[in-house]
């Protein structure tokens, strides 16, 4: 019988190739496995083999979706494969990103089994969630051997048609796809239950958890603007021309300050997009469209604010976690409030 | 008030001379139903056809499920309101042919109610298909104008049910099973140390094809009211609702309904059940704001401690729901909701139409969207012209070859939203 | 408070035209009745009705029926919401299927149960002050 023809996608860490400096790197691929991929081959067994390895650096991938995309399916197509697995990426958000993107795009283009693994706060759990089997891993390689044994038995479900458990017995995250089964007690049975447990104060579990919306209270309106100190904060990616900060494309895990003292617009010899997630030519040519210096100094000159800032915040919006964006979001702030600022600018895109 | 069920179990129907129970076979006799029915001039056809468990038999398009029943002793008879007199029931004795229903069966308008499967994949999603049927099949006067139809059809059920029933009068029941709720200060006096529990029954009111009646009361025009638990295993409680198979709670569904029986279960032991209050779904979102707040006030001013809350429909129910179960949290009264979930063919988008924070503790009666596959049946009661314009169904629904593939809202009480199934979704 | 009924239903049309304000988007879809709802919304009407009334999902009943009425107090969050969700879930059922090409029997026959829905709350609601 032959063995299961497996891909598995690498980034240029996990290829062995080398570090952030080699994030840029394009699509190759190569013959059989190379690093994790042992683990990999070791928890499928005999019956499957990994006849390829695909890589790509994750800042080629995450600045350059489409051609990434396009030009690793096209390396891929002459193996055939059976079966793709991309990564795991545990916590590192553009490698998840990539991760996701591509493991859809094969399931997608040759209609194979394909599926990756992540820790629950990578971005690309939220985004690829409903679409791909994700498994559920640690936060660092340093889960790799609990995290390819798990990913290996998914494989094989998918591969055999076996049934999939829920997420907590077969380890992905859950999809949020509902998915019928019949209970041993009936409906009815199960609210009695679930109410005395609810009344007595004791634990209960949902069968719908509601969706979650993380509600913060709004501040207070401004009462008179042309007394307020205003600030620019952008997701925009705008950065000064080089990128001092090396502010990431995409899955940003830093922001930036940037001085505007003595300036009456953003001039685009001073001023770029990094940002991956949308075509950033008219940004490119001016960059006032994603901060509004030019309208907000002549606001300034007329009275209708009472000052702004000299500084805007910047980060990248895209493929940036949850997680991270609070953190930033109440480090920016503590500074503004520090600095007087009393409204803030929120300009995306 | 007391009421002593008398259950008699029914294993087998078939058609008699006479209608009579004997060793637990309903006989039934066909002219004498068609009569009844015909006794409406609304309608010009009748016929009754047997559909019993594991038969390879499809009944479609469904009206109403009635379970046949008789009141023995106690004061009222049953369906006040509608085919008898408006005297209060809930006490006393009443037999039930327990594993036997009458079910109406007839096109009102060109969409449909849904189906029942006697056997098959699909069987196991419809309580009806373990029950021994009358199936009546209806045909109206030329011309009949919709709202004239459907009360015919309505009111044909029932009387069938009621003459049915009656066979079980003097039959003495394999099972009796005494329900018993005092009145409120008694009541919460019986046992003063366990939770008091009651139940919020959301009524069905929306309009044509849509509404529920309460002693023959359109719930539409009701104020949010408390009834005692018994009642409603008189028929107190109709269903007029045709439009939604699989979470139509049919007359049934009142008659049993699982959670007053699953409340009744604990009572005395873990919990004190004080009775049910009932509200509706209107249109007017007036109506909505009313309602929930009389039935937050009422819950608190009875002196619940926790609350199961159950609806019929989706979308616009699905608000009722979430205002009650916001409003009588506040009122420091723990809740659960029972619902059935929509979330679209794939699964994947919001199960419901409305959402508070307070709604934390839900059981859930299963996703309708899912798409099932129905075998030919050799036989069909009624018809299957309607398929493809039932709810579920779809062009493309009904195959050549008699095969259905459908979601499975077109099963009859599949997903019904008071917990009486084991069916449940779960989030993968 | 002035009712306005808005509605893609000949039969609510012919039947409230004379006594209500209507506005009737003749052969105009589902949506489209939601989104003429949606849209005075926005400049301060207030829904009255519920725009998810009756079982009938959105693919596949055509007919929809929604009163709303001027309101006095800007905004109203509550109706943008309500307005909202139904779009997305009609938007959700219109997605996994479309509303198929009815007979004339079967399109009569919406329209009658549609225009039940509205019958109650227009009749029978008409002199209570909100």
């Amino acid at each position: 019988m032959s063995k299961i023809k497996v891909v598995h996608y690498l980034n240029q860490f996990f290829a062995q190739i080398g570090g952030e400096e080699m994030a840029d790197i394009e699509p190759e691929i190569r013959e059989g496995l190379i690093g994790p991929g042992l683990a990999l081959q070791q928890a499928l067994g005999a019956d499957y083999e990994i006849v390829a390895t695909v890589i790509c650096g994750d800042n080629y991938f995450g600045s350059n979706l489409e051609e990434a995309q396009s030009r690793i399916l096209e390396l891929i197509k002459p193996y055939s494969p059976q079966l793709f697995i991309a990564g795991p990426a545990f916590n590192a958000g553009r490698y998840g990103v990539a991760c996701g993107t591509i493991a859809a795009a094969v399931e997608k283009e040759f209609g194979i089994p394909a599926l990756t693994g992540m820790y629950v706060e990578n971005p690309g759990v939220e985004m690829f969630k409903k679409d791909l089997y994700i498994i559920e891993t640690a936060n660092s390689a340093a889960g790799m051997r609990k995290a390819m044994p798990k990913i290996a038995n998914l494989a094989q479900k998918l591969i055999k048609g076996d049934e999939i458990l829920p997420p907590a017995v077969d380890g992905y995250h859950e999809r949020g796809i509902r998915v019928n089964y019949f209970h041993d007690q009936r409906g009815s049975a199960r609210a009695v239950d679930m109410l005395l447990q609810k009344v007595k104060g004791e634990e209960y579990q949902t069968e719908y958890p509601m969706p979650y919306f993380d509600r913060v209270p709004p501040a207070t309106p401004i009462a008179d603007m042309s007394k307020a100190k205003v600030a620019i904060v952008s997701s925009g990616g705008i950065v000064p021309v080089g990128n001092p900060d090396r502010i990431e494309s995409s899955s940003a895990t830093k922001f930036g300050k940037y001085d505007v003292t003595g300036m009456d617009r953003m001039s685009k010899d001073d001023f770029i997009s990094i940002h991956g997630g949308y075509d950033t030519a008219y940004i490119l040519e001016d960059p006032n469209l994603a901060i509004p210096l030019d309208v907000l100094r002549e606001m300034e000159k007329e009275g209708r604010i009472g000052e702004l800032a000299n500084y805007f915040y910047s980060t990248t919006g895209t493929g940036t976690s949850v997680g991270n964006a609070e953190v930033f979001g109440t480090e920016i702030g503590k500074q503004l409030l520090a600095d007087g600022v009393t409204a803030v600018i929120l300009t995306s895109t | 008030m007391k009421l002593e069920l008398g259950k008699i179990l029914i294993q087998d129907v078939q058609f008699g001379d006479k209608t009579e129970v004997v060793n637990g076979t309903l006989f039934v006799n066909k002219e004498e139903i068609v009569e009844l029915v015909l006794e409406d001039d609304r309608l010009i056809g009748a016929d009754v056809e047997l559909a019993r468990p594991g038969e390879a038999v499809r009944i479609a398009p469904v009206k109403d499920v009635i379970e046949p029943r008789v009141k023995v002793t106690g004061g009222g008879a049953l369906f006040p309101g509608m085919i008898n007199k408006v005297e209060q029931v809930g006490s006393g004795r009443t037999h039930a042919l327990v594993g036997a229903t009458v079910i109406t069966c007839g096109q009102i308008v060109g969409f449909q109610e849904g189906l029942i499967d006697m056997s098959g994949p699909a069987a196991k999603y419809c309580p009806f298909s373990k029950t021994n049927n009358v199936v009546l099949v209806i045909k109206p006067a030329d011309g009949l104008e919709t709202h004239d139809y459907e009360t015919a059809g309505r009111l044909a059920g029932l009387k069938v049910a009621a003459y049915v029933g009656e066979a079980g009068r003097n039959i003495e029941p394999d099972e009796v099973v005494v329900y018993e709720t005092k009145p409120l200060l008694e009541q919460a006096l019986q046992y003063p140390d366990l939770p008091k529990i009651g139940y919020v029954h959301m009524l069905q009111s929306q309009g044509l094809l849509h509404d529920t009646y309460y002693y023959g009361v359109d719930a539409k025009q009701l104020v949010p009211t408390f009834m005692y638990p018994t009642e409603i295993m008189d028929g107190a409680i109709v269903s007029g609702n045709c439009v939604a198979p699989c979470d139509k709670v049919t007359t049934f569904h009142h008659l049993n309904n699982p959670i007053i029986e699953d409340l009744f279960k604990r009572h005395g032991k873990d919990l004190n059940f004080m009775g049910v209050v009932l509200t509706n779904e209107n249109v007017f979102l007036a109506d909505k704001d009313r309602s929930s707040d009389m039935t937050a006030k009422l819950c608190h001013f009875l002196g619940f401690e926790g609350v199961i809350i159950s609806e019929e429909g989706y979308g616009n129910p699905d608000t009722d729901l979430m205002m009650n179960c916001q409003k009588v949290s506040q009122k420091g009264i723990k809740v659960v909701l029972i619902t059935d979930e929509f979330p679209g063919r794939d699964g994947k988008s919001q199960s419901l139409a409305d959402t508070v924070d307070e709604a934390d503790a839900l059981v859930s009666c299963g996703n309708g969207n899912m798409i099932i596959h129905f075998p030919p049946m050799e036989k069909v009661i009624g018809t299957l012209d309607f398929i493809e314009t039932m709810i579920g169904g779809y062009e493309g629904s009904l195959k050549p070859d008699g095969s259905i593939e459908a979601e499975l809202q077109i099963v009859i009480a599949s997903t019904i939203a008071n917990g009486y199934n084991r069916l449940a979704a779960r989030g993968h | 408070m002035n009712k306005l009924i808005i509605t893609n239903n000949s039969l609510v049309f012919e039947k409230y035209h004379s006594n209500y304000d209507v506005i009737y988007l003749k052969d105009a879809g589902y949506l489209d009745v939601l989104y003429a709802a949606r849209d005075r919304i926005h400049l301060s009407y207030v829904l009255l009705t519920h725009p998810m009334a009756g079982s009938l999902k959105p693919n596949q009943t055509p007919y929809k029926s929604i009163i709303v009425a001027q309101g006095e107090n800007g905004l109203d969050i509550e109706s943008v919401v309500l307005i909202e969700n139904s779009i997305s879930a009609a938007q959700k059922f219109l997605r996994d299927r479309g509303t198929p090409s009815w007979s004339e029997k079967i399109l009569s026959d919406f329209r009658t149960v549609d225009l039940s829905l509205m019958e109650d709350a227009i009749q029978k609601r008409s002199l209570i002050a909100i």
